[in-house]
């Protein structure tokens, strides 16, 4: 298992430095000059040059793509260009918040949906397996932002459980959680509801696998056949598509933070785009390849744990 | 029909009754909203120490025969439509849910097929076997795994104390079979079902398998159904023969009268597509057509549409399964001769 953690782990590094590579490449080839698009057709020569060298886009691409790499590597990400402040201080205030909401609608999402999942696969064709599925095909067709506004009206205006405005400090837990229960049951929908297809699909083939028909020839009893033969088995393709999801989520919760006015990486990157804070946003795309690259990681070592196949293999 | 059953269980009266018997089993699926017979009408004894041999082609029933037996027809597309299968003065048809868990894997046990497929892939070899023991005998954990590994050893898994605890991606076709007749044997079982056990195997392992298999078996004084097509394995391992065709017993006999007199004309045809290597390979028969689909069944004799010695009288009505001494027939032409 230790090593195949470390494989993981030495695996990722070649991948980030693509990543890197790539959103380089990328923020080099749109077409224009960044100088330009920042001050506008205004602005004088001078002002232009003086914004080209602090951007660094006056040297050869050679030394910008080192530059470039190394800054994102050691963290110097440079200063957004709206506020003046380094752009890793702005991730950094951001982020615990969008971490929270993440990981909390992640949760909610497993802990509702595999069971309810298993519970339908178990009553196929059954009134409630209907119930279920239409349910969750309801949950994942609802927008985010019509169902965020239903839980605001509900249960922040109507019955003033939960603030309005979920911004809020991080060093009160109690406002803390107070803060994240509306927009993470907004998001945590959407993922419940991914979650109990996937579930249910996969433990109906597992269902009908040799093995078990060869743990019920044992004698085992119903409880355990679903429990341990099958759940484990059930569980693999759950985990890739959580994994896949949880890389659009962290794209996909800028709805959610809008709508609950809540800060995150969702809404300073809108705001980079308003504002073509183009420092910013470059920080902002090696943040996300760096979360994405994390959460496959994850993904990849809860295989390990999950299918002895893996490590093994 | 049914005289000529009562008449084989009366010659064996004065030995103690079958271990097993099947009688008139029916099991059928749903398909098309009717429901089908797969098997029809199976009677046979299994005496104690005996090994009954299931012969036929791919979905002649047989398996399902064995599945019935286990109470593990696939709901709700299959059900025991009728018939009794009685075990120690129970007819298992008539037993629920959880009391007929209660005999799977203790007193009646199965091996299937496909070994690469029915060992569970995230559960330690070790855990897989000890597991019956566990809900059978109610083991602590520790007793349970000693007395695995004592199962292991028994089926020859070279080192078996340190292969314990790998999992079934581990091991090859041929010790996943032996795993898995560890697992069956795990709670000294007084029927053991084989479904095809050796037909996914490698020759040479096939006839190691099968030679533990038959040593086990006398070992554990176990009775035992061998479900096979390869009559080859059927003259090794049985004492007694049931062809099976289109979910009907078409035959039953002993081994030696069964391959010295095949009287079916299915048995005869059977018999002669055996490739034998001291004849010449052009002369191998094949049996002309197919078998028949569930939902579409000849109202008389069901092999009457591929048959060599068809009569008018052959596709009036089923014929019954008679005959004398022990063997059966299933054929109206055949019977008086």
């Amino acid at each position: 298992m230790i090593r195949y953690v470390v494989k993981r782990l030495l695996f990722a590094i070649p991948t980030l430095l693509a990543v890197l590579t790539i959103v380089f490449v990328i923020v080099r080839i749109v077409p224009g000059d960044p100088a330009q698009t920042i001050l506008g057709d205004q602005a004088s020569q001078e002002a232009l040059e003086n914004l080209r060298r602090r951007l660094g886009v006056d040297k050869p691409i050679a030394v910008q793509y080192i530059d470039f790499m190394q800054g994102a590597l050691l963290g110097n990400w440079g200063e957004s260009m709206v506020t003046g402040r380094p752009v890793l201080t702005e991730v950094w205030a951001v982020l615990p918040h969008t971490v929270d909401l993440t990981v909390a609608a992640i949760l909610l999402g497993a802990l509702i949906g595999v069971p309810l999942g298993t519970w339908s696969a178990l009553h196929r064709n059954a009134p409630i397996d209907y119930a279920t599925r239409i349910v969750s095909l309801l949950g994942l067709s609802f927008p985010a932002f019509v169902s965020g506004i239903l839980l605001l009206l509900a249960f922040a205006i109507e019955l003033r459980w939960f603030p309005v405005i979920s911004a809020g400090k991080l060093d009160n837990p109690v406002d803390r959680v107070r803060n994240l229960v509306l927009p993470a049951i907004n998001l945590g929908i959407i993922m419940a509801a991914y979650v109990t297809r996937v579930t249910r699909s996969s433990m109906l083939e597992v269902l009908g696998e040799d093995y078990i028909r060869t743990a019920r020839a044992k004698g085992v009893p119903n409880r355990a056949v679903v429990w341990r033969h099958s759940l484990r088995n059930a569980l693999i393709p759950v985990v890739t598509v959580v994994g896949l999801y949880l890389g659009i989520l962290i794209g996909n919760s800028v709805l959610t933070e809008i709508v609950f006015n809540r800060p995150g990486l969702g809404k300073l990157i809108v705001s980079a785009l308003n504002q073509r804070d183009y420092t910013m946003l470059q920080g902002l795309m090696v943040v996300y390849a760096f979360l994405i690259v994390v959460v496959n990681l994850v993904t990849d070592l809860t295989y390990g744990f999950i299918d002895p196949r893996v490590k093994h293999g | 029909m049914t005289t000529a059953v009562k008449a084989g269980a009366a010659s064996t009266s004065d030995t103690p009754g079958p271990i097993l018997r099947v009688e008139s089993l029916t099991t059928s699926f749903r398909s098309g909203g009717a429901w089908h017979p797969a098997v029809r009408d199976v009677s046979f004894d299994l005496a104690r120490h005996e090994t009954l041999a299931l012969v036929g082609e791919s979905g002649c029933g047989k398996s399902m025969t064995a599945l019935s037996i286990m109470g593990l027809v696939p709901k709700p597309a299959g059900r025991i439509a009728g018939g009794h299968i009685w075990f120690e003065g129970e007819d298992l048809t008539q037993l629920d849910d959880e009391a007929m868990r209660r005999i799977r894997g203790d007193r009646i046990s199965m091996i299937f097929q496909e070994p690469m497929t029915s060992l569970n892939p995230v559960l330690t070899v070790g855990f897989q076997v000890a597991e019956a023991l566990f809900y059978h005998r109610g083991m602590s954990g520790r007793e349970a795994d000693r007395m695995a590994l004592d199962l292991l050893e028994q089926v020859k898994i070279p080192s078996a104390r340190r292969r314990f605890a790998d999992y079934p991606h581990q091991f090859s076709g041929g010790m996943r079979q032996r795993v898995m007749i560890a697992i069956a044997l795990a709670c000294r079982p007084q029927v053991l079902l084989a479904d095809e056990p050796t037909t996914a195997l490698d020759v040479t392992i096939q006839a190691e398998v099968l030679a533990l298999l038959a040593e086990l078996k006398t070992a554990y004084g176990m009775s035992m159904v061998f479900i096979t097509h390869n009559l080859g394995v059927v003259a090794a391992i049985a004492d007694r023969v049931a062809v099976m065709y289109a979910g009907e017993i078409v035959e039953i006999a002993t081994v030696r009268e069964l391959f010295r007199r095949p009287t079916h004309p299915y048995t005869e045809l059977l018999m002669r597509s055996i490739p034998r290597v001291d004849r010449n390979i052009a002369e191998l028969e094949t049996i002309q057509g197919q078998v028949p689909s569930i939902s579409a069944m000849p109202p008389g004799c069901r092999f009457a549409p591929r048959c060599p010695l068809r009569e008018p009288r052959c596709e009036a009505a089923p014929p019954p399964l008679a005959g004398r001494s022990g063997h059966h027939v299933r054929c109206v032409v055949r019977a008086g001769a």
